[in-house]
C-alpha cells in the first residue's frame, strides 16, 4: 500500500475542519450576547445618570426614601424623558441600518427618504395655521406628514413592480428640497409667538416627554424590531446586490417593501415626538460596524442599544451644559458621536 | 437537467434573448460566448430566476422554473453576478458562508456544518488562506476565487457565472479556467459561464472532454431574427 490509508485521510480531514472552525456558529452567538450585555449595561448606566442629573437636585436615593418632590421629578419628568431619548435613539439607529442595508448605500439615513422632511413640513404648516397652541396636534400632523412623504417617495420610485434604490434616494432628496421650501414659507407666514416652539422642534427636543409617548413608541419599536428581525436573513442577502439576492430565493420586492415601510413608520413616530435629531441614524450603524460585525443580525440589536445610549447622553448634555436654557440635542449627538467615529475611522485603517 | 424551449426576453423595446432552445446535462463546463449586448447575461439571469422569460419555458429536472419553490431552486442552481461588490467589505468566510443562505430558516443562524461547507468550498478554490481576510484586502483574482467558493458552498448542481474571466490577465484566465475544469471534474457540477471571447472559451471545450462523461455538443443559436444584433450563441 503506497497511498494513504483511508482512515488517516478522514482523520486529517476532520482535524482540518476543527481548526477551520475557529469561526463557529456558537462563537458568533456568544459574541452577540456579550456585545448586547455590554451595551445594555452601558444604557442602564446612561439612564441612571440622565435621570439623576438636572437643574433641580433630586436623587434616586431621596425618591426611594419617600421624598415626594424628588419622586415627582424623577418619575414624572426625568425618567420618561430619558426613556424617550433612548427609544428615539434606538428607532433612528435601527431605521438607519435598515436603509443602509436595503439601499446598499453607506450614506443612507432615516431622513434621506424624506421622512423627517415630511414630518417637519407637516409640523411647520400646522404652526403657520396656528394649530401649535392646541396640545398634541403638531406631533399628529408631523406623523401624517412623515407617512405621506414615505408613500410619495415609494410611488415615485416604483416602476413596473420594481422599486429602484437609486430612484428612491433621488425622490427622497428632491422631496426633501421641496419640503425645505414649504417649511421656509410656512415660517414666513407664522406668528412670532408660535415660531419659538416650531424652531425648537426643528432642532430636536424631548422637553415635555410623557409616559404615554414612552409606551406608544415602545410598542411601535418592538413591533418594528420583530418585523425587521423576521426579514433579517433576507436583508443580509442584499449585500451582494438585488440580483444575487433574487437568485438565492429571496423575494426582493417584498423584503424591500416591508423594510422601508417598517423603518419609515417607526421613524415618523419618533420624529413626531422628538423633532429632528440628526447624525444618529447615519453614525451609529457605522460605529457598530467598526466595533463589531457587519452582519445584519448583529447590527439590528446593537444599533438599537447604541443609538439609545448616544441620544440619552446627548439629551443629558443638552439640558445640563447651560442651566438657563436647553440646547438642541442634534448638536450633542454630533458632538459626542463625531470624535468617537473619527477615532475609530483612524484606527480601522 | 436544464431545458430551454423558445425562451425570449426583452428590455423596453429590444429583444435581448430571442427564442433560445437548448438543453444541458450533468458534469459539463459550457462557455456561453457572443459579443457584448448579445444577451448572455440576460440568459443567465433567466436561468437563475432573476428575470422571468416573456415567452417560452425553462425547466429544471423536468419541472418548470416557476413551479419550483424559490429556496429549493436556489439550492440546485447558484448564480454569480458579474461584479458582486458588497457595500460594506466582508471577510472571505462570511462571504462564502452566505452562500448557504437557501438552507437557513427565517431566524436561524448558520450551523457548524454550514461553516464546514464554506471551509471546504474555500479549500476547493485554493483560497483557504484568505479565510479571515476582508474582500477589499484581496487582489481581483483572489476575490473571484472567493466568490466562486461562495457559489460552491451551497453544493448546487448547476452554477451560472456571468463573465468570471473579465478583468483577469491572461495567466489568471488560464489558472481560473483550469480551476473551473478541476471543479467540474471533482464535483460533477455543471458550470455555464458567459464570456465574450472565444479564445477564453477554448479551455472550456477541453474541460468538456476532460469530464469524460460523453455529453453531446450543445449548439444553440438564435433562431429567427434578433432585434438588436445578429449575435450568435455557441458553445465552442
Amino acid at each position: 500500500m503506497t497511498s494513504t490509508p483511508p482512515e488517516r485521510t478522514r482523520l486529517s480531514a476532520r482535524c482540518a475542519d476543527a481548526t477551520l472552525r475557529s469561526v463557529s456558529s456558537a462563537r458568533q452567538q456568544q459574541r452577540l450576547v456579550g456585545a448586547v450585555a455590554l451595551l445594555a449595561l452601558l444604557l442602564v448606566i446612561a439612564l441612571l445618570l440622565a435621570s439623576s442629573a438636572g437643574a433641580t437636585n433630586a436623587s434616586w436615593r431621596a425618591a426611594m426614601s419617600g421624598d415626594v418632590t424628588a419622586r415627582a421629578i424623577l418619575l414624572g419628568i426625568r425618567l420618561p424623558r430619558a426613556l424617550l431619548a433612548a427609544l428615539v435613539g434606538a428607532t433612528l439607529a435601527v431605521a438607519g441600518v435598515t436603509f443602509q442595508t436595503l439601499l446598499r448605500n453607506p450614506l443612507a439615513d432615516p431622513f434621506i427618504l424624506g421622512v423627517s422632511g415630511g414630518a417637519a413640513c407637516g409640523a411647520s404648516i400646522a404652526t403657520a395655521a396656528g394649530l401649535a397652541r392646541l396640545p398634541g396636534v403638531v406631533p399628529l400632523i408631523a406623523f401624517a406628514g412623515a407617512c405621506g412623504a414615505t408613500g410619495a417617495v415609494f410611488l415615485l420610485a416604483r416602476r413596473r413592480e420594481y422599486t429602484d434604490p437609486t430612484r428612491l434616494l433621488l425622490s427622497g432628496l428632491v422631496l426633501n428640497a421641496f419640503f425645505s421650501a414649504v417649511i421656509l414659507i410656512s415660517f414666513g407666514v407664522s406668528r412670532q409667538s408660535d415660531l419659538t416652539a416650531a424652531l425648537r422642534w426643528m432642532m430636536g427636543t424631548l422637553f415635555g416627554a410623557t409616559w404615554s409617548d414612552v409606551i406608544l413608541l415602545t410598542i411601535l419599536l418592538v413591533i418594528a424590531i420583530a418585523t425587521l428581525a423576521s426579514i433579517g436573513n433576507d436583508l443580509r442577502m442584499f449585500s451582494f446586490g438585488e440580483d444575487d439576492a433574487k437568485s438565492r430565493g429571496v423575494n426582493v420586492e417584498r423584503v424591500k417593501l416591508i423594510g422601508f415601510i417598517t423603518a419609515s413608520i417607526v421613524t415618523g413616530a419618533a420624529v413626531s415626538v422628538s423633532g429632528i435629531i440628526g447624525f444618529v441614524g447615519l453614525l451609529v450603524p457605522h460605529l457598530i460596524r467598526m466595533m463589531w460585525r457587519r452582519d445584519f443580525r448583529f447590527l439590528l440589536p446593537l444599533c438599537a442599544l447604541g443609538g439609545a445610549i448616544l441620544v440619552v447622553l446627548a439629551d443629558l448634555l443638552s439640558r445640563t451644559v447651560v442651566t438657563s436654557s436647553e440646547l438642541p440635542i442634534g448638536a450633542f449627538t454630533a458632538v459626542l458621536g463625531v470624535p468617537f467615529f473619527l477615532s475609530l475611522l483612524r484606527r480601522n485603517r | 437537467m436544464l431545458e430551454l424551449r423558445d425562451v425570449s426576453f426583452g428590455y423596453e423595446s429590444t429583444e435581448a434573448v430571442d427564442r433560445i432552445t437548448a438543453s444541458f446535462g450533468a458534469t459539463q463546463l459550457i462557455a456561453l460566448t457572443g459579443p457584448n449586448g448579445s444577451g448572455k447575461s440576460t440568459l443567465l439571469k433567466l436561468i437563475a430566476r432573476v428575470l422571468a422569460p416573456h415567452a417560452g419555458e425553462i425547466a429544471f429536472d423536468g419541472k418548470r422554473l416557476r413551479d419550483w419553490p424559490a429556496k429549493e431552486y436556489a439550492k440546485q442552481v447558484a448564480y454569480l453576478p458579474q461584479d458582486p461588490d458588497p457595500a460594506f467589505s466582508m471577510r472571505a468566510i462570511d462571504v462564502v458562508v452566505s452562500g448557504r443562505a437557501p438552507f437557513l430558516g427565517r431566524f436561524a443562524w448558520e450551523r457548524d456544518s454550514d461553516y464546514d461547507e464554506a471551509a471546504q468550498a474555500l479549500a476547493l478554490c485554493d483560497v483557504s488562506h484568505l479565510r479571515d481576510r476582508y474582500l477589499d484586502e484581496m487582489s481581483g483574482g483572489e476575490r473571484k476565487r472567493v466568490f466562486l467558493a461562495r457559489v460552491l458552498a451551497a453544493r448546487p448542481r448547476l452554477i451560472l457565472l456571468d463573465e468570471p474571466l473579465a478583468s483577469l490577465d491572461i495567466s489568471h484566465v488560464q489558472q481560473f479556467s483550469a480551476l473551473l475544469r478541476d471543479i467540474v471534474n471533482r464535483t460533477g457540477v455543471t458550470v455555464l459561464y458567459a464570456t465574450p471571447d472565444l479564445n477564453w472559451a477554448a479551455p472550456a471545450r477541453a474541460g468538456h472532454r476532460c469530464g469524460g462523461t460523453g455529453q453531446t455538443q450543445q449548439a444553440f443559436e438564435h433562431r429567427g431574427s434578433c432585434a438588436q444584433n445578429q449575435g450568435r450563441w455557441d458553445d465552442r
